[in-house]
């Protein structure tokens, strides 16, 4: 074969990236499951715009803006669906440099809101690369993995892994999203562990963790974080020793306690949130958005949205199980992998298991990047499943 | 199809898979449990915090009971609606620059705000409502409201807030009210909160239990960060519930506060305005006495304060009340029954009543006088007042009272002796308490030898000349001087007797209480007698020596006085001086004058006191005229008087009712 014929070859593959037939093969579970949550989603934030003050333009109302967000994100998800994976995943060191510059920028060009993470203005239009930057890792990752599989055991290639998906996350921490890194960190070990490096390395690595965590805790002052980061850490232990028990962190656990605990067995039924529509819970509507659900729907409305996000993620990790193909295979857990830390930890946290840290809840919780992120990683599922029959 | 990134999977993929997906399950299984444990073990439990947390229980205050004259018309104290304006600072976005704005729009006290404001922080309770200014004006209220978008967390808070019509007058009887504290609080809760008003004095604090009502609650189901606003009526009674944002509140419960009972009372608020317009710029008291009953028709005191100045908020209120508090002349002081004075030529009333009745003078006793008078073994004589004069020369009882003999009781005196003296004291009211409704009331005090040797005893003085009592201690007594104090009220009483046939009255202030009155307590001869006497002393139409209460004779009217002249300081300290005038005021002789009218009804019993007014003929018995002038001559149409015209019963009847 000459080096002509090869390059045409590869021309012919990349004609072929884009492909709108694929969506023939959709896996039509995993899309129903994503509407039916994103649809659950759209009737929680419809429930929480009722508290809000009545006078909110329709367009400025939560529920109807989120309609325009699920809108972008199906259309996004569509779209990734009908490319070809694997030019994505070889175009991956590009997205990871794009995403590390664009982390760089926001703190120099970007604006701070909602406790302090970095946004961007693009185009008049709000963004949050460090959303973005988690679909990055995973194309990044994937990539590395797969084209390092054989060698994966040995130390060097794994520490090699642990700072691709470093210097990312440090990022994202150093704008303030500690969210979005606590969730990017067990991705890279979830991804290890697929692709199969020692165990030995994962353990060695967790071990340290858990050594470092608590000197960590009882060094709070001298670490990189911002101050109210300490104080929810903190809070979670202490939430009566909060200085400012009525305005922050230790008064959100015990508003979320009582509005989750209130719904109790059948809920209080839909928009009658007392917690929510008193505005006693704080940010009901994003973060605390499991909180209403499960105030409003009660012990059973909770474990079936649980019992959904559970089909969803098992789909999820059965068509990343039976894709042949590795980079594939790794792609499809990685995204998954970020869907599923976002729902434990954020639903954990709603439930007082863990400290409170601002993070998400998939398909429910408001918001434009966070949403699209989400559906890019669907749409990679998808894209994922659509093509394992051509490696057969 | 080729591709240069595909790359077969290994071995172990699938297995490890299937392992995260076991994580997985575990993982949202340990949620669940979770959930069942917040939800339904422990679900009961917050579901009634979210209740507490969503419902508020705003008290709805009581208004205080109101205080009326003899009928309805005459309203001495009752509530008004007064907006207090509070901030909470964790609805203020930066408190300090919402204080900057609300100083720009009205006065305000703003470090000492800062201060609070930095205190409720620490004390870690930002949602408490920190007072900013009590009782603000309806100018401030508008100018606050036109703001209100600029000034988040500043509210008003409307509460009852009590309101004198009267001002000065009566003001030591009405009493004063201040905030109680944290003790008082801990004894009285739950009926008193912090911050409630209690009295301090006077009707106030004697019917505190009356006036103080029940409070009630409203529980409304509230936004969180916002605390309900009461619009209040007239009366300070809560009925619109919105929040400090606008919204409307639902209220879930009410308990209607239940307001303070009414008291009536029977002064006469016509005749009080009057008897202080006669003390101004004296210092005394004046009691004006139902004789028949004991009302109290007027009971005025010099100097007088508003009590007012305790619960308005003028800007200057601190300053006005430490002065007040701290005033030398005593302004909150009720001199008719708070103090006592000796009644000097006052208490020989009761001394010929005593006389008579024990039987050891009767109308025809004659005693000489010449000025002066000695005890066997002691060289220095006691005068009488007619000293210069020559003295009354022989003097019967009638004569004695008209001129106010004092050589005369002397000698009635060493008859009864001490002890008899103070029975008869006891027995028609003097140097005991009157048992009037207000509190504060003082003894007074008539002397004895039980008593003296009692308190030698007591200090441990074991001399005889401590413990025995000395006949000249008698004679002191027998002109009310000495030992003897007591109140202007209990002249009075002692006065309303002579007026009503020898009964003792119980001064009493709330009509409710109603009169209470003995038995006739002395012989008609003797009443008779005394009378005649006391009449003989405001007579004008006698050759000099004429009677020493003529000051007080008005024509046409029947009118009885006695007048008193009680030394203040000792013979010695006072007879260098040339002139009366000259003598220091803080030296000069209290002036008393007591009197009645026997032929109008009611008929009133006068007692005067005037601190230092030298002599009560010439400064105490004109008070006395004026009073009848105007209660029973010059009265004007006005309400809530106890003239004939308007019978007594008016406000009982409204009491029943």
């Amino acid at each position: 074969m000459s080096r002509i014929e090869r390059d045409l070859n590869l021309l012919e593959a990349h004609i072929h990236t884009f492909n709108y037939r694929n969506l023939r093969r959709l896996d039509w579970l995993l899309v129903g499951l994503t509407l039916a949550l994103s649809i659950a989603g759209l009737f929680t934030l419809y429930s929480a715009s009722q508290s809000a003050a009545a006078d909110v333009a329709f367009f400025s109302k939560y529920y109807v803006k989120q309609i325009l967000f699920c809108t972008l994100g199906i259309l996004m998800a569509v779209l990734i669906a009908c490319m070809d994976y694997r030019a994505l995943v070889s175009m991956a060191p590009f997205f990871y440099g794009l995403a590390v510059l664009l982390l760089i920028a926001v703190p120099l060009i970007g604006f701070t809101a909602m406790g302090g993470q970095h946004w961007l203005r693009v185009l008049g239009v709000q963004l949050q690369p460090s959303e973005f930057s988690k679909v990055a890792l995973i194309y990044t990752l994937a990539w590395y993995l797969s084209r390092y599989q054989e060698r994966i055991y040995k130390l060097a290639y794994f520490i090699g892994a642990l700072a691709i998906a470093g210097v990312l996350i440090l990022l994202i921490l150093i704008q303030g999203d500690l969210g979005t890194a606590i969730v990017a960190s067990p991705l890279v070990f979830v991804m290890l562990f697929a692709a199969g490096c020692r165990r030995r390395h994962i353990l060695a690595i967790v071990l340290a963790g858990c050594t470092i965590a608590p000197l960590a805790y009882f060094n709070l002052d001298h670490l990189p974080l911002k101050d109210h980061q300490k104080t929810r850490i903190v809070s979670f232990f202490h939430p009566e020793a909060d200085p400012n028990f009525a305005k922050d962190a230790g008064y959100q656990i015990t508003q979320t306690k009582i509005a989750v605990g209130s719904g109790q067995m059948w809920g209080k039924g839909f928009g009658k949130g007392t917690q929510t529509h008193m505005r006693f819970l704080p940010v009901y509507h994003t973060d605390f958005i499991f909180a209403l659900f499960a105030e409003e729907m009660g012990f059973v409305g909770g474990v079936i949205l649980i019992g959904l996000y559970a089909l969803f993620l098992l789909r999820g990790l059965s068509l990343a199980r039976d894709c042949p193909d590795l980079a594939g295979g790794l792609l499809a857990l990685g995204s998954v992998s970020v869907i599923a830390f976002h729902v434990l930890v954020n639903i954990a946290i709603t439930l007082n298991l863990l400290p409170v840290t601002g993070l998400p809840l998939p398909f429910l919780s408001y918001g434009g990047s966070f949403y699209v992120t989400t559906m890019m990683c669907v749409g990679t599922v998808l894209s994922v499943h659509v093509r394992k029959g051509f490696f057969a | 199809m080729t591709g240069s990134t595909q790359k077969k999977r290994y071995e172990g993929f699938e297995g490890r898979i299937t392992w995260l997906a076991f994580a997985l399950l575990l993982a949202l299984a340990g949620l669940c449990l979770r959930l069942w444990q917040l939800q339904v073990i422990d679900g009961a439990q917050y579901a009634d915090q979210a209740e507490n947390n969503r419902l508020m229980n705003e008290p709805l205050k009581s208004p205080r009971g109101v205080i009326f004259g003899r009928d309805e018309r005459v309203v001495l104290a009752d509530n008004r609606a007064a907006n207090d304006l509070v901030l909470v600072p964790a609805l203020c976005n930066d408190p300090a620059s919402v204080i900057e704005t609300l100083n720009q729009i009205i006065q305000i006290d703003k470090d000492a705000l800062l201060a609070a404001i930095a205190n409720a922080e620490q004390r870690k309770a930002p949602w408490e409502q920190i007072p900013v200014k009590r009782d603000i004006s309806r100018t401030e209220l508008t100018l606050v409201e036109e703001r209100s978008f600029a000034l988040p967390g500043v509210y008003t808070v409307a509460r009852p807030q009590r309101r004198y019509y009267y001002n000065q007058t009566a003001g030591q009887l009405l009493g004063w009210m201040n905030e109680i504290d944290l003790d008082e609080w801990k004894r009285l809760k739950p009926r008193y909160s912090m911050g409630d008003v209690t009295g301090r004095s006077g009707l106030e604090m004697q019917y505190e239990d009356v006036l103080k009502g029940v409070d009630g609650a409203m529980i409304v189901s509230r936004y969180n960060g916002s605390v309900p606003q009461l619009k209040t009526d007239e009366r300070g009674n809560a009925y619109v519930e919105m929040d400090s944002k606008g919204r409307e509140l639902e209220v879930e419960e009410r308990i209607d506060p239940v307001p303070g009972g009414s008291i009536f009372t029977t002064l006469d608020i016509g005749l009080q305005r009057e008897c202080e317009r006669l003390l101004e710029g004296l210092t005394g008291a004046v009691v004006v006495l139902n004789a028949e009953t004991g009302e109290v028709l007027s009971m005025a005191s010099s100097p007088g304060y508003d009590p007012s100045i305790f619960v308005t908020n003028s800007p200057n209120r601190g300053q006005l009340v430490t002065a007040t508090l701290g005033d030398k002349t005593k302004p909150m002081l009720c001199r008719a029954h708070e103090f006592h004075y000796p009644p000097g030529s006052v208490f020989k009333v009761l001394l010929a009543i005593a006389g008579l009745e024990e039987g050891v003078i009767n109308e025809h006793t004659t005693f000489g006088c010449s000025g002066k008078f000695y005890l066997p073994g002691v060289s220095r004589p006691w005068r009488c007042w007619r000293l210069k004069y020559g003295g009354h020369g022989g003097v019967a009882v009638v004569d004695a009272l008209a001129y106010s003999c004092d050589v005369y009781f002397y000698n009635v005196g060493l008859k009864l002796g001490a002890e008899r003296i103070k029975a008869w004291s006891s027995k028609l009211g003097l140097g005991v308490q009157t048992g009037i409704d207000l509190p504060g009331e003082v003894t007074g005090l008539i002397p004895d030898p039980e008593r003296k040797k009692m308190l030698a005893l007591k200090a441990g003085k074991t001399e005889p000349w401590y413990q025995k009592w000395y006949p000249g201690e008698t004679v002191n007594m027998s002109i009310g001087q000495g030992e003897v104090v007591t109140t202007p009220l209990q002249n009075a009483v002692l006065m309303a007797s002579v007026l009503n046939g020898g009964r003792r009255v119980r001064p009493y202030l709330n009509m409710e209480l109603g009169p209470q009155v003995s038995e006739p307590l002395f012989s008609e001869e003797t009443l008779r007698i005394v009378t005649e006497g006391m009449r003989k002393c405001v007579a004008r139409d006698k050759p000099a020596p004429t009677g020493t209460g003529k000051e007080a004779k008005i024509e046409g009217l029947d009118i009885l006085g006695k007048t008193g002249t009680a030394q203040v300081a000792g013979l010695q300290h006072v007879k260098h001086y040339a002139n009366e005038e000259d003598i220091p005021y803080e030296l000069r002789d209290h002036a008393l004058f007591i009197s009645g009218v026997t032929d109008r009804s009611p008929r009133i019993a006068v007692s005067v006191i005037v601190e230092h007014g030298l002599h009560g003929s010439s400064t105490a018995a004109p008070i006395a005229r004026q009073i009848y002038e105007y209660f029973y001559l010059n009265r004007p149409d006005e309400p809530g008087s106890a003239s004939v015209a308007q019978p007594l019963t008016i406000a009982r009847r409204e009491v029943g009712q």
